[in-house]
């Protein structure tokens, strides 16, 4: 049933969460929040890379003029919250038409190394106008819980639901775009681009189009973090976030959708684990500092190396395989 | 006047030693079509080594040599441990771009972070073996130091050097034919494998070079988070593409240009625009003549 009827699915796992989130204390509502963040954008890099071939090392800079975007739309214009979204959306997507135009004619290693660039670059221009309010950034503020939530409602839980609601209805709708007419061209295009272009396929069109799709959720992502923290700053969105987003998408798996918790929740967790690992054992402050790395970078080049599809795939292929026997 | 001499000087000193990053990655990409990005992470180990070996000797001019063989060392040992697995593993799906990216990503986190547990997050001091204060021409002071002079000498002695083995020795034609083509190269009695190892050896000590000299010809600290050296990887790599990513000349030339354009901006426009005008200049030169300053067309596609 749940195949077929994937909205009732989301709709569970959705209550699910509601329920989760009365239950636990507040910083494991905020790590859901982080949680539901990351899986916006790892989504949107599983788009760009598994479904059209392109690879981003730079969507921190996405999600910067995501975050940026909604934080002016507020301060300048006082535009409701969720018009901050939209014009955050609406920002990277612009931006991300933009790279898209340039990194349709870019292949792997030059795209990577362009979109590596643009991770440095960018932050450096809020340092230049002070409108983007230099290194301390602007502030970003969301308000407080509407007062009809009860008393106890709690400012995390505030945005625990308002990002897990926008990573659902996301992913939900690239769910669905996945399967329409783009899905397939893009994977179409990823599987063999000279073949898609001789079924008829403009390529050129669709890398930027999944491009532009990509930066628009990045986008998301970003006003999300942002709110998270009340401020966006170049500190908020370093290199170091861009890269933990492609480790997050290679342990998800890049070529589907499914694993995209998989790669969230790691990330999220192993600083947690370290922390655990730490005051367990009273370690130094240099494993403190490094084990997160180390962890996160062996993992990464352990599924590069082992399953280079992602574990979901891995096991979709194993099953098939089992059953053609 | 002097401004502009000024930012000659600083664009082909900072120019030099971007272009021994861009030389080690066209090296790494010419033997194995990998784009290194544990570059960084390479040079910073070789530099955190150089460090050690410069407290140990007391003289940074024995330590940089043995640093780079050790660099060399240990980029051929990733070659033969990581590279010769992915590439044996390497499926043709819709993955087997972008697998030895992430790889090589990988070893730049694992690379910082064991730096990080053997010597702390904590910046280290590497002392400039020469005075650091500019040449005097009457009442002018210029951006030219005992120090910069001899980076720009050691930068061009190492240049000249690998031009003389490329061009001249029988390792330099192996080196040259496994690039072109590896499938000949074999027929010919080429060892592909040990020469791409080889490849990789000499970008090791490239790199490693480039992060003492850079390092030195800073501020002299260094710590496993160094942005220093993530700068150093994106304008080696915008150097390296811009110059044709194929060839060790247009690495040179692609980080000379680099290093100019960066300097003028820094002097005349502003310091905090470099990195985004380093991002058009790489744009701009991929969408105009994508092969490069020197390149061929052919070469583009990975």
């Amino acid at each position: 049933m749940l195949k077929k009827h994937p909205l009732i699915g989301f709709t569970l796992f959705g209550i699910l969460l509601f329920l989760l989130s009365n239950r636990v204390d507040e910083l494991r509502v905020f790590q859901g929040a982080t949680v539901a963040i990351y899986v916006i954008a790892i989504a949107s890099i599983i788009l760009l890379t598994g479904y059209s071939g392109q690879v981003s090392l730079g969507h921190g800079a996405l999600l910067a003029i995501g975050g940026y975007a909604a934080a002016l739309a507020r301060n300048h214009w006082g535009a409701p919250v969720w018009l901050t979204f939209v014009i955050a959306v609406l920002a990277a997507a612009l931006g991300g038409y933009l790279l898209g135009l340039a990194a349709a004619r870019l292949s792997g290693p030059y795209l990577a190394g362009t979109t590596l660039a643009l991770a440095i670059g960018l932050p450096s221009i809020a340092n230049q106008f002070p409108i983007f309010g230099g290194e301390q950034g602007l502030l970003y503020d969301i308000g407080m819980p509407p007062a009809s939530l009860g008393e106890d409602f709690t400012q995390y839980k505030w945005y625990f639901w308002i990002a897990s609601l926008a990573a659902l209805l996301a992913i939900y709708w690239l769910r669905n775009v996945m399967a329409s007419r783009y899905g397939r061209n893009w994977k179409a295009v990823r599987g063999n681009d000279v073949a898609a272009e001789l079924a008829g396929i403009n390529v050129g069109r669709n890398k930027v189009l999944a491009f532009t799709v990509s930066a628009g959720l990045a986008g998301l992502a970003g006003a999300l973090l942002a709110m998270t923290i009340s401020t966006v700053s170049p500190g908020a969105f370093p290199l170091a976030l861009s890269f933990s987003l492609a480790t997050g998408a290679v342990l998800s798996g890049v070529t589907t959708l499914g694993g995209v918790m998989i790669g969230a929740v790691t990330l999220v967790a192993i600083p947690e684990i370290v922390d655990t690992v730490v005051s367990r054992f009273e370690s130094s402050d240099a494993v403190a500092n490094n084990l997160p790395g180390l962890l996160v970078s062996t993992l990464l080049i352990l599924t590069v190396l082992f399953v280079p599809n992602g574990p979901v795939e891995q096991l979709r292929a194993r099953r098939e395989h089992r059953v053609n026997k | 006047m002097v401004q502009f001499i000024n930012m000659l000087l600083i664009g082909i000193g900072a120019g030099s030693i971007y272009a021994l990053m861009a030389i080690a990655m066209v090296l790494v990409w010419r033997s194995t079509r990998v784009i290194n990005f544990a570059q960084a992470g390479m040079a910073l180990l070789s530099t955190y080594i150089g460090f050690e070996l410069v407290q140990k000797t007391g003289n940074f001019w024995i330590a940089l040599p043995l640093a780079m063989i050790l660099g060399a060392l240990f980029s051929a040992l990733v070659e033969i441990l990581l590279i010769r697995t992915l590439i044996k593993h390497s499926t043709s799906g819709p993955v087997a771009g972008i697998v030895p990216i992430i790889a090589t990503l990988g070893l730049l986190g694992f690379i910082r972070a064991m730096i990080g547990f053997i010597w702390g997050n904590q910046d280290i001091q590497i002392q400039p073996p020469l005075s650091k204060v500019g040449f005097k021409f009457g009442e002018e002071t210029i951006s030219l130091s005992p120090m910069n002079l001899l980076v720009l000498l050691s930068v061009l002695a190492m240049v000249l050097v690998l031009g003389f083995i490329f061009q001249k020795t029988s390792l330099g034609l192996s080196l040259r034919a496994s690039a072109y083509s590896p499938e000949i190269a074999q027929l010919a009695g080429i060892r592909v494998g040990a020469i791409r190892t080889i490849g990789w050896a000499i970008a090791g000590a490239a790199g490693a070079a480039a992060g003492l000299l850079q390092t030195v010809n800073g501020t002299g600290a260094v710590s496993p988070d160094s942005l220093e050296f993530s700068l150093l990887l994106t304008f080696g790599f915008i150097a390296a593409v811009i110059g044709g990513l194929e060839s060790l000349p247009g690495a040179v030339l692609g980080a000379v240009v680099l290093g100019l354009v960066l300097a003028a901006v820094q002097i005349y426009i502003s310091g905090t625009l470099v990195f985004i005008v380093a991002f058009a200049l790489l744009l701009l030169v991929l969408l105009v003549r994508p092969q490069g300053f020197i390149g061929t067309k052919a070469g583009r596609r990975a």
